[in-house]
């Protein structure tokens, strides 16, 4: 043996598992579907866009889990589907540290400024869409 | 430092173990099989990223202007967007028995379900160019071609369907390279490739649909629904 | 290693066998070359490409330098010298710097060093080179018929609102960076599962430790500078108004975007680097490498806290005043993790029984660079300094100190301690440390007065500047030459060693890598066994055993 690597049985047992369980993360996706289809169109406020994301991170979470395999699969594949998405986080980390922040002289002219904005609801920026936002 | 233990080069080859999937340079199928998973998970890695610059300027685009990305993504086809979640749901779903059953040594059952999982992709494809369609008519298609009139003064409807268009366009661009790979690997199926111990293709060529799958499950909700 | 009591460094004169049947022999003609799935042809090939790239990129520099000898036009038109620094730029960053070391020595020596037989994917191997291929030959198609006056970092409005045809040169940015991604790919997944029996991760060697970690930001980071260019392309053709505020976009995005890869980009460049110097400083300090732990983390650190850092270049494009605060902390924490690295090579020469040569020399010119670039560094990650010497020659001569000082003396010094592996002859060792001197001194006489052009308040990428600049701009130019004229010696040494050079032998430095446990040139299939690895590959003695100091 030339190379080195630990071998994995866990990884060719723990594939004996019947069609079932694939055909139940199938349904759970569907019915994930509905209910963020359902959800997503009645008029929740702030509440909206958390919720379709924490539906939408189950749904994806099922898929890599179990579709993907990444349940029981070799831990460094989970490490590096871990790492990209935690390097994700970081670029969204660093640029929304930015963008919540920044002096709104600096924003682009017609966005709302981010103190006066409070989620979707902003009613007075909507009527007044020409208007630059003016330097504070 | 004499090197003892010699064993010659390629001793796997003319071996008892030989297996003519093995590469000269591996030693066992595990290990090369193990490589071949890794280098497909790094390879989808790299897809994360590539997509989360893509989700970054929704976000901040969003973040500029919440209100028209409400009204503008109300302006998409719900019914549309909705069947092709399924659609991909479910293919998502048949691939993964394909490769179950290439795994029983089902080959021809692995086969009628990526047969299925190739057709829900040219549906996905179907539907997608009809929306696209749609949209191009309204005026929707951004830059120096955007006057949807229904949005007419909103600021930012522009930026939510330069979003819309570069997003699903690099997702749909995915659906054509997955389905051709999809392809690939039924050929390859029907002449007979693959066994109940060598399937890593198969697997492979699951996993790059299932993350195309991933993809729309996060584009789906933010760009038609909230 | 038996015969290290040997007055010299060198191996003695019988151990100097030149394997007749090599990788570069074994088959013959031009596409047993192109089609080859060889890792050490890979490398070679793409030593010959970064060759080309790196002399274009040099051409380009020095019509830049002659320009600004005089305050007024001297050489070219206004618009051709915005062309050349952008040409300057793209070619040495994009088309030489990131395959550099990955793609030539990372190539060549990870699978020795890894005691394997080729890399994981040999086919996705070649397709990185064909991608790299495809890619600079859309860049160098694309500057010459649309033209490039950008810089190379493309910011929007600017590089959407030029006249010239910008998109096939973006589009070949965004090619090369899947040539960046397989090759990074194929790294990983070798010194994961191609580790020989008895290589285990403490014991792998830490030029192997640094492409590991180069490899990781490479496979992360590439996409995200993909796409940027792709979104600049897109928007310069279609106008889709992203990045453009006039259309409500964000320009600062833009930035965010590029640098989150071309930060992490600048340790694609410098870790290779330093993994070559972690192998090079203990091959001819002749000792035990001093904190090999330390080294080996303080990479995957480098690597890590680079994704952490790229605000710091944009604390006066309208980034917020907390993220410039953040990222200014964060960047430092880089200085934290390369000191650690220098402290123990310093460790590692102290009391070492050292044989000078060209590659010393170079990790000498290095030691020195890399802690003065580091140090200007952390002082403009400052963001109050930064504020005064952002675009100005102070950041240029700063970041030159570490692509050039750093990683272009590694470059050498990578082709001088392996050229004898890689084909079998040794080059003349004197004209080596003529060349390396000239290179070393000519560098500083070339950035150093920018160091002071800066702080003067000279800004960057301008055509004309005022009188009282002109003495130091001289200067630079006049070491520039200096530069050139090094860079000329070694060319001609390095081509007449290649068929005339006396036979080097299998390990002609009696070092302790791996690598060299192979003949040179190596055989096809890189060892004749399977070896056994039972000694650490920086360890030159003993624990407790004196280091052996020989006066020649």
């Amino acid at each position: 043996m030339a190379n080195q690597t630990k071998h994995t049985k866990a990884h060719e047992e723990a594939h004996e598992h019947g069609p079932g369980r694939y055909v139940v993360i199938w349904l759970l996706l569907l019915v994930a579907t509905i209910t963020t289809v359902v959800t997503g169109r009645l008029d929740l406020g702030a509440a909206n866009l958390p919720l379709a994301m924490v539906i939408a991170t189950i749904k994806a979470t099922l898929v890599v889990l179990f579709f993907m395999h990444l349940w029981d699969s070799e831990g460094i594949n989970r490490l590096v589907f871990g790492v990209s998405i935690l390097f994700v986080m970081v670029l969204m980390l660093g640029v929304f540290g930015d963008l919540f922040t920044r002096m709104p002289m600096s924003l682009p002219p017609n966005a709302p400024s981010p103190a006066l904005e409070q989620g979707l609801n902003a009613p007075e920026l909507e009527h007044t869409p020409e208007s630059p936002t003016a330097p504070r | 430092m004499s090197s003892s233990d010699a064993s010659d080069l390629g001793a796997h080859r003319d071996g008892n173990h030989a297996d003519p999937h093995l590469a000269h340079h591996f030693d066992s199928m595990e290990t090369q099989n193990h490589a071949s998973r890794l280098g497909m998970w790094l390879f989808l890695g790299t897809e994360v990223l590539l997509f989360a610059g893509l989700f970054l300027g929704y976000a901040v685009n969003r973040h500029f202007y919440p209100h028209t990305f409400k009204v503008a993504s109300h302006s998409l086809n719900l019914v549309l967007g909705t069947v092709n979640t399924v659609v991909l749901i479910s293919s998502s779903f048949t691939v993964a028995m394909a490769y179950y059953s290439v795994k029983k040594g089902r080959n021809k059952q692995a086969a009628g379900l990526l047969g299925f999982t190739i057709l829900c992709a040219l549906a996905f494809l179907c539907i997608k160019a009809f929306e696209y369609q749609h949209k191009f008519q309204e005026g929707a298609l951004p830059g120096k071609w955007f006057h949807f009139h229904e949005m007419a003064g909103m600021p930012g409807a522009n930026m939510f369907f330069s979003v819309y268009f570069l997003s699903t366009g690099l997702h749909a661009f995915h659906v054509i390279v997955g389905m051709a790979i999809l392809i690939w690997v039924l050929r390859r199926l029907i002449r007979g490739d693959f066994t109940r111990t060598y399937y890593i293709p198969v697997e492979l060529g699951g996993l790059y649909w299932h993350l195309v799958d991933l993809v729309w499950i996060f584009l789906f909700p933010l760009l038609y629904l909230i | 290693m038996s015969q290290h009591a040997d007055s010299s460094a060198l191996a003695p004169a019988e151990a100097r066998v030149y394997q007749e049947i090599n990788y570069l022999n074994a088959d013959r003609g031009v596409m047993s070359w192109l089609k080859t799935l060889d890792h050490k042809r890979i490398g070679i090939m793409y030593f010959a490409s970064v060759l080309a790239t790196f002399l274009l990129g040099g051409i380009f520099a020095m019509i830049v330098r002659f320009e600004l000898t005089t305050p007024e036009p001297t050489l070219i038109s206004a618009n051709t010298y915005n062309r050349m620094f952008t040409l300057h730029g793209m070619v040495m960053v994009f088309l030489f710097m990131i395959p550099a070391i990955p793609g030539v020595f990372g190539n060549f020596v990870l699978p020795l060093m890894l005691g394997a037989k080729d890399v994981a994917f040999p086919r996705l191997n070649l397709l990185s080179l064909y991608v790299y291929w495809t890619g600079a030959a859309l860049v160098l198609w694309g500057v010459i018929n649309g033209g490039a006056d950008t810089g190379w970092t493309f910011y929007v409005p600017y590089s959407t609102t030029t006249p010239m045809t910008l998109f096939p040169v973006l589009f070949g940015v965004f090619i090369i960076g899947f040539s960046s991604i397989l090759t990074g790919l194929n790294f990983i997944v070798t010194v994961h599962t191609l580790r020989a029996p008895g290589i285990t991760w403490m014991k792998m060697p830490l030029f192997v430790w640094a492409i590991y970690a180069t490899s990781i930001i490479q496979v992360l980071a590439t996409p995200v500078i993909g796409l940027t260019t792709l979104l600049v392309g897109i928007e310069k053709v279609g106008g889709f108004g992203l990045f453009d505020p006039g259309r409500g976009g964000d320009p600062v995005l833009m930035q965010h975007l590029f640098w989150f890869y071309s930060h992490p980009a600048v340790y694609i460049m410098v870790l290779p680097a330093m993994g070559v110097m972690s192998e090079i400083i203990a091959a001819y300090a002749r000792k035990n490498i001093f904190g090999y732990k330390m080294i080996a983390y303080s990479s995957l650190g480098i690597a890590f806290v680079g994704f952490f850092a790229w605000g710091h270049h944009m604390f006066v494009s309208g980034q917020s005043a907390f993220d410039d605060g953040a990222f200014a902390v964060i960047s430092m924490l880089v200085g934290v993790f390369t000191a650690i690295k220098v402290f123990n090579w310093v460790g590692t020469l102290y009391r070492g029984a050292i044989y000078v040569s060209g590659p010393f020399i170079y990790a000498c010119g290095f030691l020195f660079f890399i802690v003065f670039g580091g140090m200007t560094g952390i002082a403009v990650a400052t963001v109050s300094l930064d504020v005064h010497w952002h675009d100005t020659y102070f950041v240029v001569a700063h970041f030159h100190f570490i692509m050039v000082g750093a990683v272009i003396m590694a470059f050498l010094a990578a082709i001088h301690y392996w050229f004898p592996k890689m084909f079998g002859r040794m080059y003349h060792e004197g004209w080596s440390m003529v060349a390396a001197t000239f290179i070393v001194l000519g560098f500083n006489a070339t950035f150093i007065p920018q160091f002071l052009l800066g702080n003067a308040g000279m800004p960057r990428r301008y055509y004309m500047y005022p009188e009282r600049f002109t003495a130091l701009n001289v200067a630079s130019t006049a070491g520039s030459t200096l530069l050139a004229f090094g860079f000329i010696i070694i060319l001609i040494y390095l081509i007449w060693a290649l068929k005339h050079g006396e036979i080097a032998g299998p390990n002609p430095w009696n070092s302790k890598g791996y690598e060299w446990r192979t003949s040179s040139p190596p055989i096809k299939e890189n060892f004749e066994h399977t070896l056994d690895y039972p000694e650490e590959p920086h360890m030159y003695q003993e624990p407790g055993e004196e280091v052996e100091h020989v006066v020649i």
